[in-house]
């Protein structure tokens, strides 16, 4: 194993050394330089506006002073835009024949502009596409929040939380192995399966987030039913100056705190060269319920990443690194090892356990670490831009619960997950009204146990290749912009895991489908326009769906795989099962309107999934720890219903209200029932205050939000534990024959938590200083999230009154 | 063109790589020391006579098969017994490390302590168990090495009327750091409950 996997790697290497030499000895005869400042109305500098050569698909922010600066371009004609928050976007032809430098003013717009995306040569989201974006406004003020709790500022986009550290986001009401997240134009793997696991990202690596909320964008794959999460750093710096930004936050619950930092800059003598370190450290102690400590909720971070690349209009190669390493507790009233357990555990509030604050953290906690290594390039020759993409992401994961003895420093649950994946495309740009996408993907993943937990494995090891054609053609004729496109993937697992008695099995699986979307935006006129998409696509099972076999950290059920036998627990062939590869069909549909004081998008979505896969009650077993209700992988056909809704309207310059509203109904058609864990409908009415230049200071704002979470209504039946125990004390299994979903309680009911943050920021000199203030669940409130694995166990989190500060240079 | 030609060169060096597969080799089997299979309750009368022995067994761990049984627990009227309890492994061999995990539970008494109840009439101990919020009395015969009692070994003296069908519960609770005098069968986490069904006394 050791001897083919050295030659594996050396090949990789040799692949992007042929690459990067390719790229080095290309031509390079174009030295002109375009130097500009961007100014608001009153002659000075606008920092942070986004310009962009159109032909190029080039983009640069501009510094503190407004300055840009764009080299080594070739001469000719481009046109340039420019962006920014609050004022009329800028666009002009022009001719470059020498180097020039620019001064464009920009006049203040009445409406808000909607944030544009630098489309690089990684991430590309097209016209066509129902897509949503944190503002770096908004982003900026969620800034120090896991990527989960981040996107839920998006409308549409929520999360399965464990705790208060454990957000798994959820579009549209499916999550997990149904969406996929691009952590810098690489599909981000982990252990996706679990409900408590989620993604090991640092936001802080991001400039921005976008949510793409079709079904299959088909150019990352075509297992995203739900959608795409999009996570881009900026462009590597060109220019020498030296450049960075330090954030520190404060905050009350947990007494945490959050360092970050990022430098960057480029390479002297080494024209087209930058670079960029970036690290993020966390700490955190118990958080803290409106009325009592939640013990073991700390949680810990150190991340940091490293980019390095070279990027010119023609060619670009970079090379990315980045670790993850968190920590993080779970609530210790929260480890039940029977349903008497769990029982015990609902009556009790204040949770078992509860102690005074503090910062260690002990078992049950999570370890995770995942490190990515990309490398990428690109090169343009004509109309032609080819990109090729490696990847190597190491996910270990390490779950630690209350065991006996000396057990309990050796985690219960544990994986190493290793993924390369390949990326080509190439893309074709036909005339400005027509271009055209085709590429592969190749994906190679390796899972194996981490050995000594001394546990059966929850999901066997395994090794899977996967393998994805796709074509896409983006078409735009008269006021219709419309894009189509088509996949072929194909999968191979193989598999070796231990069943019940310990004992070895194997299988191959193999699934292969094709996956088709069109999708197109018609410009109704300046001011609005409609996006509808339809997509239909697939996705191959995940290894936990078919062969679980255990329970979870803080359940007490035990869930079996889809290909486990109903009676004898042992593993069967897929042949004997009747299983079909989950298919969705997903209609998205968006109304876009900016006009005069009214800035708003409106969707409206269907995501019908076939054969939709999930846990379903199907009786009651007994083993020496008692009764536990029992879930096996099932399939039906789900529906998910919904409506987003965001608008902003402007009272005048200083003032503007925020509205969001998302709904949602998800129905298992089959058996006519309500599917577990679906986030209630959701409605948030922010009043913000700005004021552009109070004295010597810049972009002071103040916002006062209040949000309201229904009780989910549409939840299913309710079986209290004690019901579970008697009935099978009299010898019933509540379950063998009613296998509706239940829950073990109610849903809680629904919440307002009212938040308030404020701002300002400081010029000094060449750099500036940001300061933020905020309040979260202002009233501190007691109240339980419905999607809050913990509800069961304890309220959710009370007041945090938190204090940012940035420094940027 | 050149460039071409070297992306495709790229690509094909970077495919090769792809389809070498480091061969795996199976994944080694766990040692599974927490899962209790077996659990054998042995009544032996104080004063000399056989011993009424009852076993559960657990034929498949997490799966979706219920415990076994093996019959009634079948006590003579006013006899005092000691009860010994055994939690065995079935998924090691007899007398290899782990099998016994009573005998771990009783290395780790300060962090156990096992629970009774029941439906039938005991002359001693009276009441009807201490599990649940109204603890009673046990006579346990063992403690740990804080004086707190255990209960693998207890004592239990049958009433002067019979009696059938009754239930009699076993239930044991790691509780570790809190273990105490007043820790109750509420607190902790359960390692094993089981309820017999059916016991008489003739």
């Amino acid at each position: 194993m050791q001897l083919c996997c050295k030659l594996k790697k050396s090949l990789f290497f040799l692949s992007f050394f042929t690459l990067a030499l390719g790229v080095a000895s290309g031509q390079g005869n174009c030295t002109l330089n375009l130097n500009g400042q961007v100014l608001d109305e009153f002659g000075k500098g606008l920092p942070g506006a986004t310009i962009f050569i159109k032909e190029m698909e080039i983009g640069r922010v501009s510094d503190v002073n407004g300055k840009f600066l764009f080299e080594n371009l070739c001469a000719g004609k481009y046109t340039l835009e420019i962006k920014f928050l609050g004022y009329e976007s800028y666009e002009n032809k022009f001719k470059l024949d020498k180097s020039e430098e620019l001064f464009i003013p920009l006049t203040p717009a009445e409406e808000v502009l909607n944030e544009i995306i630098i489309s690089d040569h990684a991430v590309n989201v097209g016209k066509a596409n129902n897509f949503s974006t944190l503002t770096s406004q908004e982003f900026e003020e969620r800034k120090g929040k896991s990527l989960g709790e981040a996107l839920q500022g998006i409308t549409g986009v929520n999360s399965i939380q464990t705790g208060p550290a454990i957000f798994k986001p959820v579009i549209h009401g499916v999550h997990s192995q149904r969406i996929l997240i691009l952590n810098n134009g690489i599909r981000q793997e982990g252990q996706q399966w679990g409900a408590e696991h989620a993604p090991e990202i640092d936001p802080f690596i991001a400039t921005n987030l976008v949510v793409i909320k079709d079904a299959g964008a088909l150019k990352y794959g075509t297992d995203a039913l739900g959608g795409v999460i999009i996570v881009t750093p900026s462009e590597l710096p060109t220019n020498q100056k030296l450049g960075g930004q330090f954030h520190l936050i404060g905050n009350s619950n947990g007494r945490g705190g959050i360092v970050s930092g990022l430098l960057e800059g480029g390479v002297k003598n080494l024209n087209g060269w930058g670079w960029r370190l970036q690290g993020t450290g966390k700490k955190f102690g118990d958080s803290h319920a409106a009325d009592y400590n939640l013990s073991n909720t700390g949680y810990e971070e150190l991340n940091f990443s490293t980019a390095l690349g070279y990027h010119k209009e023609r060619k670009g190669i970079e090379v990315f690194y980045s670790h993850f390493n968190t920590t993080i507790g779970i609530l210790r009233g929260s480890a039940t090892s029977s349903t008497e357990d769990l029982a015990n555990a609902i009556e009790r509030e204040p949770p078992q356990y509860t102690e005074d604050f503090t910062y260690s953290i002990e078992s049950p906690r999570q370890e995770v670490k995942h490190d990515l290594i990309k490398l990428n390039g690109h090169v343009r020759s004509g109309k032609n831009l080819f990109n090729l993409q490696y990847g190597l992401q190491i996910n270990n994961r390490k779950e630690f619960d209350v065991r006996r003895g000396a057990l309990e420093e050796i985690p219960a649950l544990g994986y190493i997950l290793y993924t390369q994946t390949l990326d080509a495309d190439w893309q074709i740009t036909k005339s400005d009204k027509h271009s055209r996408n085709l590429g592969v993907n190749g994906m190679w993943q390796d899972n194996n146990k981490i050995d000594g937990t001394q546990t059966l494995p929850f999901i066997p090891n395994f090794t899977n290749y996967s393998a994805g054609l796709f074509w896409i053609e983006k078409i735009s004729v008269n006021k219709w912009d419309w894009d189509l496109g088509a996949r072929y993937d194909f999968k191979l697992y193989n598999v070796a895991g231990y069943d019940y008695r310990n004992q070895l099995y194997k299988s191959q699986l193999s699934f292969h489908n094709i996956s088709g979307t069109i999708g197109s935006t018609y410009k109704i006129n300046q001011n609005s326009s409609i996006t509808s998409n339809i997509g239909s696509t697939w996705r191959p099972p995940n290894v936990a769906e078919l062969y679980s076999l255990g329970t979870h950290q803080s359940a007490a059920a035990i869930e079996y795989g889809l290909l486990l036998d109903e009676s004898t627990n042992q593993v069967l062939d897929i042949d004997a099962v009747n299983f079909k590869t989950e298919q969705a069909l997903k209609w998205v549909n968006t109304y876009r309107l900016q006009k005069g004081k009214w800035n708003g998008e409106l969707s409206g979505y269907i995501n019908y999934i076939f054969n939709y896969t999930y846990l379903k009650p199907r009786g009651v077993t007994e083993s020496t720890r008692g009764v536990f209700p029992y879930f096996r992988y099932t399939q039906t056909d789900a529906s998910f219903l919904g409506t987003d809704l965001s608008l902003h309207y402007s009272l005048n310059r200083s003032f503007s209200i925020n509205t969001k509203i998302s709904l949602l109904k998800a129905t298992d058609e089959t058996n006519n029932d309500y599917l577990i864990f679906i986030p209630s409908n959701r409605y948030e009415l922010a009043v913000r205050y700005e004021k552009n230049q109070p004295g010597n200071w810049l972009n002071l704002y103040a916002e006062a939000r209040v949000k309201y979470v229904a009780e989910q209504y549409r939840a299913p039946r309710v079986v209290p534990i004690q019901d579970i125990i008697d009935a099978k004390e009299q010898g019933i299994d509540l379950f063998i024959d009613d296998n509706r979903n239940f829950d073990f309680v109610a849903a809680p009911s629904g919440y307002f938590l009212g938040s308030f943050s404020t701002g300002i920021t400081k010029p000094v000199k060449n750099s500036r200083v940001d300061f933020r203030f905020s309040v979260e669940n202002l009233f501190n409130a007691s109240y339980r999230e419905y999607t809050n694995r913990m509800r069961y166990y304890s309220d959710d989190l009370g007041r945090n009154i938190a204090l940012a500060l940035k420094y940027s240079f | 063109m050149k460039i071409i030609k070297i992306l495709i060169l790229t690509f094909f060096i970077g495919s090769l790589s792809f389809l070498i597969s480091c061969k795996n080799e199976d994944p080694t089997p766990e040692n599974i020391p927490e899962l209790i299979t077996k659990v054998i309750l042995k009544f032996t009368p104080t004063g000399g006579g056989t011993a009424v022995t009852v076993t559960a067994t657990d034929p498949d761990g997490e799966g979706s098969q219920d415990l076994q049984i093996d019959g009634p627990i079948n006590l003579s009227k006013g006899t005092t017994y000691t009860l010994t309890i055994e939690l065995l492994n079935g998924l090691y061999n007899p007398g290899a490390d782990g099998y016994d995990v009573g005998k771990e539970v009783l290395a780790e008494g300060d962090e156990h302590q096992l629970f009774f109840s029941w439906t039938s009439t005991f002359s001693s101990p009276t009441g009807s168990g201490n599990i649940g919020s109204a603890p009673g009395v046990v006579n346990y015969q063992d403690e740990d090495i804080n004086g707190l009692p255990i209960g693998l070994t207890t004592s239990w003296t049958t009433g002067a009327d019979a009696e059938s069908g009754k239930t009699f519960r076993v239930l044991l609770k790691h509780q570790p750091d809190i273990k105490s005098n007043t820790t109750t069968s509420l607190d902790g986490e359960s390692d094993l409950d089981i309820s017999f069904s059916s016991l008489n006394v003739n």
